[in-house]
């Protein structure tokens, strides 16, 4: 072999050899590069499954302290997984049974659950419904469901899950009460009814018993004596306070009876006119300090309202010189009344016996009970309340709010 | 540049004109490598300037010329490492419309520091196509070689013109029509 050919192989040798000690040197770095790496994989692996531990221990508290149940089934409606909640439910354990949540529906909700079912396959889900469920124990409860379908990474649908709230005991209250409301409206409509037919009845014996009076007085006046008299007319003033007994429960019964239209009610008028038509003793001076609002209202009620406040408060003053103050404040969404008066006072201990039915603090003739009860019931109408202060000896003041608008 | 295109050069080199030609090259470049080249390694594109330069003056033949044999044998090396990727395309035109947006996407996943030519896709017909060759590396005839061995690896013929778009072969368009 020529010398320079051999020159030529020993140069390419050469250079084979450092290429192959270059490409191991490359490879082992390229080595320590990859352990490197796998070394930094191995501890984010080691704080991801850390993670994922901690997530799904966590997930796992939250699925067994929801108060509600919780079911994961099939779409044959097998149950996979309950959690504490459903268990307790619907008492079955998964552990020892197989359980479909067909057996779970009440017989009579039957096609009410499978339209229900059809929208959880075809929409993906199902909200709000409510209907019964048998319990393992035969116990039929009411409960609400809102449930959706569970799909794999592909986007197909594998399983649906439902949280399943036990409305049993609501759904019992609102049955009572539906029950108790319907009574309640019945007896109130029995209870009016029954006011106007007895108030009606005994009216006309009443007034018979006046005109007998009458005739009595007039045909024997000759043979009476100063006693008979004083009998009859005693006789008389109790008659004409049953006839107010009788007018005082049907205005009580009516006030929500009878619709009256809404009409913008000039109340320093109408507190004019009933000063001017109510009994006042000389004694007593009716004063309104300041003019009076214009009120959107039942002119009957509000009239009655005002009549029965100003009555009492003039019936009951005792001093040489009496005085009645009525005044008004505008409020944001109510009218403030008050009616002011130096009379006997009212005690705090009958406080919340005036306004009901029939109560009377004082005997007697002109006093029936109802006046402050139909006062109640027409501000209890307006969305109002009523009120007073009072010092016993020194004198009373009503007050009240009135609703400014009216549904 | 990656070192398979040195050691296959240096190769195919040997194969067509012998070893004394490859001593030769080597000798008479500079090479901060020493002409030690391994698959796995990386290297000046200069040397691979001055190898070409070297042997286009030894064998008379211009240096686009053996660029384009490069070329032509060079794809065979592709095949034999990545067959699947080739297996992916059902015709040439397929695969070469794919450069860009899919192969080598590839192979910045493997070699993030790649200097890869552009292929820019300008028009494709079911036939016929057109792209836009950029490189500083000015390599047209070798990718040239590598668009015929596509054809011929699916069983089909082309005919691929050159336009250069400046001087120095940065920017070229392929107008390539696929025969029936």
């Amino acid at each position: 072999m020529p010398n320079e050919q051999l020159q030529i192989l020993q140069r390419a040798l050469e250079r084979e050899r450092k290429a192959r000690k270059q490409a191991e040197s490359i490879l082992e770095q390229k080595a320590m590069e990859l352990y490197e790496v796998n070394q930094k994989l191995k501890v984010s692996n080691a704080s991801l499954e850390e993670l994922t531990h901690k997530q799904s221990s966590q997930l796992d508290g939250v699925f067994d302290n929801l108060l509600d149940a919780y079911i994961l089934m099939n779409l044959k409606g097998e149950v996979i997984e309950m959690n504490r909640s459903a268990k307790q439910l619907f008492g079955y354990n998964l552990d020892f049974e197989h359980v479909n949540v067909v057996k779970l529906i009440y017989r009579e909700d039957y096609q009410y659950a499978m339209q229900s079912y059809w929208q959880l396959i075809n929409k993906g889900y199902f909200k709000d419904y409510k209907a019964r469920v048998i319990t393992k124990n035969k116990e039929v409860k009411q409960v609400h469901i809102n449930a959706g379908l569970v799909y794999d990474a592909s986007g197909k649908a594998i399983a649906a899950q439902g949280i399943v709230r036990n409305i049993t005991e609501e759904y019992k209250e609102a049955e009572l009460k539906k029950a108790l409301l319907a009574n309640l409206e019945k007896s109130n409509q029995e209870l009016k009814d029954f006011a106007h037919v007895v108030s009606h009845d005994l009216k006309s014996p009443l007034r018979s018993m006046n005109t007998l009076i009458y005739w009595l007085k007039e045909d024997y006046e000759a043979i009476l004596d100063e006693n008979a008299k004083e009998i009859l007319a005693k006789l008389s003033t109790k008659v004409e306070k049953m006839d107010h007994l009788i007018r005082g429960v049907l205005a009580y019964s009516s006030i929500d009876k009878v619709e009256h239209p809404l009409e913008k009610v000039n109340i320093q008028d109408l507190v004019s006119d009933i000063i001017s038509v109510i009994y006042i003793p000389e004694n007593i001076k009716v004063e309104i300090p300041k003019t009076l609002p214009i009120i959107t209202g039942d002119r009957f009620r509000l009239q009655q309202l005002f009549q029965n406040l100003l009555n009492n408060a003039v019936l009951y003053i005792d001093k040489p010189k009496g005085w009645v103050k009525v005044t008004c404040e505008e409020l944001k969404t109510h009218w403030k009344f008050y009616i002011e008066d130096n009379g006997v006072g009212i005690d705090k201990k009958y406080q919340k016996k005036i306004f009901e039915v029939f109560q009377s603090l004082q005997k007697s003739d002109h006093s029936t009970g109802i006046g402050l009860s139909i006062v109640k019931k027409i501000i209890d109408y307006y969305e109002g309340e009523i009120d007073f202060t009072s010092t016993v000896g020194e004198g009373t003041c009503f007050h009240f709010t009135l609703k400014k608008k009216h549904n | 540049m990656k070192g398979i295109v040195f050691t296959e050069f240096l190769e195919l080199v040997e194969n067509k004109f012998g070893m004394e030609y490859v001593d030769d090259i080597i000798s008479k470049s500079e090479l901060e490598s020493e002409g030690v080249y391994t698959s796995i390694g990386t290297y000046k594109f200069s040397e691979m300037v001055q190898l070409l330069t070297h042997l286009s003056e030894k064998t008379q033949l211009s240096i686009n010329d053996l660029l384009h044999t490069y070329g032509l044998h060079f794809f065979s090396v592709l095949k034999n490492s990545y067959p699947d990727i080739i297996k992916q395309y059902e015709t040439p035109l397929d695969l070469l419309n794919a450069i860009e947006s899919h192969i080598h996407v590839e192979v910045r996943k493997i070699y993030p520091d790649a200097e890869l030519p552009k292929f820019d896709v300008t028009n494709k017909e079911s036939s016929k196509m057109t792209m836009i060759y950029t490189s500083s590396r000015g390599m047209y005839s070798f990718a040239k070689g590598l668009m015929e061995s596509t054809f011929k690896h699916y069983g089909k013929e082309a005919s691929i013109a050159i336009t250069k778009l400046n001087n120095n072969g940065t920017e070229v368009k392929f107008d390539i029509q696929q025969h029936a």
